[in-house]
């Protein structure tokens, strides 16, 4: 006979219910093939991208001598960067430092490749000045104050660093001549590179690729498959209501994906945590992205899983009427790198989601901007003279990379406060969609 | 169903209680229409208690019904009422309801035990007792000893049984089962059909929906009888055959010399006709079967025929449909 | 309950009756006691039971299969009347009922009416009712790009009539055009044509295993190799009719238009030739892994939806891995860039893909359209009639 009814409180009697649809809906994927194939495949192609990260950073970048100052124009034996240091003529095959007392030895030219690498404090904010010309072919350059100060700011041999307030970024760096012009290109690039992987992979693949393609084909079918295999009717004819049928299925959903991107996220973090450059056996600092690239995926298919759910509930085809959504959001994706601060971004989930990304990397590398502005300078070759003004491509490799990879979040508060909001909005539109979701549910009929 | 963020402790649900001086099931002027076709037209009914038959022929609207009592289609008029309260708007009532429904697709992967026991705690009921109760019912139902295999590997009667237990698992008061004897073998229709009328002697309701009036008439004699969306009949059911007094009935006699038994039995006032379709049959059209079946056994016996079979070859529901619905065609 | 309500043909519904549970069992009219009979002889024969609508199987009628499927599902009492039947019969004899089995000494058609009868009821279905049942927004889509693919014709036309030779050797057919007709101009080679054919194989064998209509095919004399043979076929020869016809248009339109002369058309002939070749590459391609998509999965959408996500996914992934680390290899996985590759080669333009000879490309093409197919040969071959 029946039991008198408990008495418990809400959350007890709701989680048991709930529970059950989370639980049957977890045993249900793992049982599909379809789950494992579409996880594979998101495994696969991030691996992919990875052993390209990995293989890259293995590479070794030509080290270029940008300045010349290697090679040896007299014959003497001599570098010209070294004749040049101790005060004699590099053009002269007589005049060399042999011949001072005692006599110096001849450098190894590759002492003299990447020797005036940037020296800037890359931390620093507003304008500044920037730059110590190692090779001392500018300080010690027998020429005039005027000839040493091209950016005429009454310091010799060194750089203006120019933080335009209005437009939010950096104007191109003026340099003093030759101050800082044969720059240590596998540094940077390797920097530069790792960087953009994790920008690129985080936001293409985490959040875009696998943001939306694991809810467009696991969410989808979370109503509609039960509604046409007839087995929702399990569900339906008991004391639980619609609207808490959907969010545990959709939780249920969640508990599959949510622990994929997880493991995913922290097994690429550290594969490129250990494979990255710098000195240290690992980098520490970049769990913070990671961490954050984890967060966004996690939020963008939250959002996308109830939005997909609600289309499938709607209409039979209505994983048609996700495509278009997808490409909108793809639209919005690229946009969200050109144009960061466009209104249209709002409109979206991925403009949110990226924001996430774009904050997190602000707080990770404060320094970015001013980084890939290095980059793209390339060498200062200063004003006027070759490199002044029709000046050709002088970036190292990996600024363009970068560059378009990194984009400031647009909001204009603290990184910290823009994930803040980001994260709150993604939930706002995480909980409405789960309200039209299940409205759509409640007021069908079904056979 | 938010919860309720300020509650704190062990607070008290707001429990949906039944009303208890409501009939189980109510419909009151129930309409059910797909653009033009009507499914279902102005349909009054209150149920409580005992096993009903809901019988009409196929697209009648039994399934309509029943979708709409489960919640799963909503009236296009007209007001349903299960426990007084309405199903579409509030869930809650089918804490004390079991729905058995028409086809067959389950989730093959799945266990029959996982399978009661998983939607038993969409009752609110906690795991081990979903376990246990599972096992109560599957014993029920005769499954305990596959209750452990996957549910794909399950016969068709096997499968009817494990929706009844599933049903049946959180102790309802009103079961709905929709065609439970389709497609099942003898040995499952006895075991299906014995545990309606056991449900039915415990005091629950029980609807039970068929085209086949012998199916009903084996497990109840309240019967409702649908005719193209609209009520043709209800109550009893041999009430009704009375009632339905103008109805010509034919009894048909395999016998050895059926013209002597003619002489005999055409005296009786009830008879009014009779019919030798081959030498050793007598068919006989009464409007009164009681009278005539009355009669007969003793006029058999006191006459010495040799009778082999008696029975009533129209006695079936297209022929009480017929009637009922004067042969017009609709 | 209420006796005085009389029981009409149109009934007005009966007051609530039901309120009671069951009372004692009223007095059937059907005697339920057994009726002392004499034992009685064995029925020599089953009579038919004077009903209009049963039929019942008799030892001198055939038991043929109308006769039971009648007595089965033409009477509503299921199944209760054959065990009636059965017990009506109750009787010491037996009979056997003597079959006869003549082998079919017809000519069955040959074998390719039979293909090309597959082959019609898909391809007509397009436009055709009777035919297979291709959705509206499909071949709505179909229309639109196939008129979309004749852009390059029509702008060709409006040069003429504008005499604009700046518009024409914009538009007008050369070799940049040619290739780009089939391999290259964005919303084409992104959009159309995938998409196209993506809505093609979404359904054609995929279908078949949902509703089991599989068994239509099979239970006649068709074998399995004809059977996506044919699919292959139709769903080739749709999406041949929007891209090569409308590159046969092209070219004939210049031609007409222009009033090209034979030196014309020798010289532009070859490249013509390789923009076909590199057309039929893309169908087969496209072709090919859709049906293997088609085969394996069961729903209507997603062959479709994966076919979309190979071709774009790869894309993407590999213009992400040259933008982040300059290397193109990955190109090797997307379909799209490898047919590219090889067309441009064909045609002779300007390659695109520097880091490596176009050979590799046409490797990895042929393996996989190596792999979809038997990935379909293997599913389709192991494919079980009934439904799965």
């Amino acid at each position: 006979m029946m039991s008198p009814p408990k008495k418990d409180n809400v959350f007890r009697a709701l989680d048991r219910k709930l529970g059950a649809v989370t639980e049957f809906t977890m045993r249900q994927y793992r049982t599909k093939l379809s789950t494992w194939v579409i996880l594979g495949v998101g495994f696969i192609a991030i691996s992919i991208v990875v052993l390209f990260y990995v293989d890259s950073m293995q590479q070794e970048i030509e080290a270029i001598d940008n300045d010349g100052d290697s090679a040896d124009w007299d014959g003497d034996g001599y570098p010209t960067g070294q004749e040049r240091i101790y005060g004699t003529d590099p053009e002269n095959p007589e005049s060399h430092p042999g011949t001072f007392t005692p006599p110096i030895a001849p450098d190894a030219p590759e002492k003299w490749i990447n020797e005036d690498d940037f020296d800037w404090d890359l931390a620093a904010s507003g304008d500044t000045t920037a730059g110590y010309d190692d090779d001392g072919d500018c300080r010690l350059a027998d020429s005039t104050q005027s000839q040493k100060d091209n950016n005429r700011n009454n310091i010799e041999c060194d750089i203006i660093l120019d933080y335009d307030e209005m437009r939010g970024e950096w104007s191109e760096p003026n340099s003093d001549r030759l101050v800082d012009e044969d720059p240590d290109e596998e540094k940077y690039a390797k920097e530069a590179i790792h960087r953009a992987f994790l920008l690129a992979i985080g936001k293409m693949g985490f959040v875009f690729l696998l943001g939306i393609f694991l809810p467009l084909f696991l969410a989808t079918g979370l109503i509609r498959e039960e509604m046409d295999n007839s087995t929702i009717h399990f569900m339906l004819a008991k004391p639980i209501a619609r609207r808490d049928i959907f969010l545990g299925r959709i939780v249920g959903y969640l508990g599959i994906v949510w622990p994929y991107i997880i493991a995913m996220g922290a097994i690429v973090g550290i594969i490129s945590g250990f494979a990255g450059p710098g000195e240290s056996l690992f980098r520490f600092a970049d769990l913070g992205m990671w961490m954050a690239i984890i967060f966004a995926t996690m939020l963008a298919t939250l959002v996308y899983g109830m939005l997909f759910c609600a289309l499938g509930t709607l209409w039979k085809r209505g994983i048609i009427l996700a495509l278009p959504f997808a490409a909108w959001e793809l639209g919005m994706a690229i946009l969200s790198f050109n144009a960061p601060t466009s209104s249209i971004l709002r409109f979206s989930v991925i403009g949110w989601s990226l924001n996430i990304i774009d904050a997190a990397s602000l707080v990770v590398w404060p320094n970015m901007a001013l980084f890939i502005s290095m980059g793209m300078w390339g060498g200062g070759y200063g004003g006027g003279g070759y490199g002044g003004g029709g000046r050709w491509d002088n970036s190292l490799e990996g600024a363009g990379a970068l560059s378009a990879f990194a984009s400031d979040t647009g909001l204009g508060i603290s990184p910290i406060a823009t994930i803040v909001v980001s994260t709150l909005v993604l939930l706002f539109q995480a909980a409405i969609l789960w309200l039209v979701g299940s409205a759509i549910f409640k007021g069908k009929e079904i056979e | 169903m938010m919860p309720d963020l300020q509650q704190v402790g062990e607070g008290e649900t707001q429990q949906w209680a039944p009303n208890i001086t409501a009939p189980v099931v109510l419909l009151e002027n129930v309409s059910k229409s797909y653009g033009k076709i009507h499914a279902l037209s102005e349909i009054t009914l209150a149920l409580s208690g005992g096993v009903t038959g809901i019988l009409g022929s196929n697209g009648a609207g039994k399934s309509t019904l029943f979708n709409l009592l489960m919640g799963k289609l909503k009236p296009s008029s007209g007001s349903i009422k299960l426990f007084g309260t309405d199903p579409w708007k509030n869930p809650a009532p089918y804490a004390r309801v079991g729905f058995v429904p028409e086809h067959e697709k389950m989730h093959d992967w799945m266990t029959a035990h996982g399978f009661v026991s998983l939607f038993a705690r969409l009752n609110g009921l906690t795991r081990e007792e979903a376990k246990s109760e599972a096992d109560r019912v599957l014993n029920f139902v005769g499954l305990t000893d596959v209750a452990h295999k996957q549910l794909g590997r399950y016969s068709k009667g096997m499968r009817q049984r494990v929706k009844i237990a599933h049903a049946l698992v959180n102790d309802p008061e009103l079961i709905v089962l929709d065609e439970p004897l389709q497609g099942c073998d003898p040995l499952a229709r006895t075991t299906i059909m014995n545990v309606i009328r056991e449900l039915g002697k415990m005091g629950r309701t029980v609807l039970v929906s068929s085209h086949i009036l012998h199916e009903i008439e084996r497990i109840t004699e309240q019967i409702v009888i649908l005719h193209n969306g609209r009520l043709l009949a209800l109550g009893n059911l041999h009430t009704i055959r009375e009632k339905m007094d103008n109805i010509p009935h034919t009894i048909s006699i395999g016998c050895e010399n059926p013209k002597e038994l003619a002489k005999d039995i055409i005296n009786n006032d009830a008879v009014y006709g009779i019919s030798f379709p081959s030498g050793d049959r007598l068919q006989i059209q009464t409007h009164n079967l009681n009278a005539v079946h009355r009669e007969l056994p003793a006029l058999i016996v006191a006459n010495g025929h040799k009778v082999s079979s008696i029975d009533n070859p129209d006695d079936d529901l297209e022929s009480i449909l017929k009637y009922l619905t004067g042969g017009l065609a609709r | 309950m209420s006796e005085d309500e009389e029981i009409t043909p149109h009934p007005q519904p009966l007051a609530q009756t039901q309120s009671q549970p069951i009372a004692i069992a009223p007095q059937l009219p059907i005697p339920s006691t057994p009726l002392q009979v004499q034992p009685v002889q064995p029925v020599q024969q089953i009579q038919p039971v004077a009903t209009d609508d049963v039929q019942m199987a008799t030892a001198e009628t055939p038991v043929t299969g109308q006769a039971r499927m009648d007595t089965a599902w033409g009477s509503s009492e299921g199944d209760e009347d054959i065990s009636e039947m059965a017990s009506i019969g109750q009787t010491d004899s037996g009979e056997i009922f003597k079959q006869n089995y003549e082998p079919w000494k017809g000519e069955l058609n040959p074998r390719w009416m039979r293909n090309w009868a597959i082959l019609r009821h898909h391809i007509l279905g397009i436009f055709k009712k009777g035919h297979r049942p291709w959705g509206i927004p499909t071949r709505i889509f179909l229309v639109l790009v196939f008129f979309a693919s004749l852009s390059d014709a029509a702008l060709t036309l409006l040069s003429s009539l504008i005499g604009d030779s700046e518009f024409h050797s914009m538009w007008g057919v050369n070799r940049d055009n040619l290739y780009g007709h089939v391999l290259g101009f964005f919303p084409r080679n992104v959009m159309y044509y995938p998409i196209v054919a993506a809505l093609l194989v979404g359904g054609v064998i995929s279908e078949d295993r949902l509703h089991g209509t599989s068994a239509l095919y099979f239970s006649r004399p068709i074998n399995r190799f004809d059977y996506i043979g044919m699919k292959y076929a139709s769903v080739a020869f749709i999406q041949a009719i929007i891209i090569i016809l409308t590159l046969f248009l092209y070219y004939l339109t210049e031609i007409m238009v222009f009033g090209r002369g034979w030196a014309w058309i020798v010289d532009t002939f070859p490249i013509f030739l390789g923009a076909l070749m590199g057309g039929i590459l893309l169908i087969i391609t496209y072709t090919s892994i859709g049906l293997a998509l088609s085969s394996v999965s069961k729903g209507k959408f997603f062959p479709g939806i994966g076919l979309l996500a190979i071709i774009l996914g790869t894309k993407t992934l590999a213009i992400i891995v040259k933008n982040l680390f300059d290397r193109e290899i990955l190109y090797l996985l997307s379909p799209y860039d490898c047919l590219a590759h090889v067309g441009q080669t064909l045609v002779r333009t300007q390659p695109t893909y520097d880091q490596y000879s176009w050979t590799w490309s046409l490797a990895s093409l042929i393996v996989m359209n190596a792999i979809a197919l038997y990935v379909l040969s293997s599913r389709v071959s192991s494919m079980e009639v009934t439904r799965e």
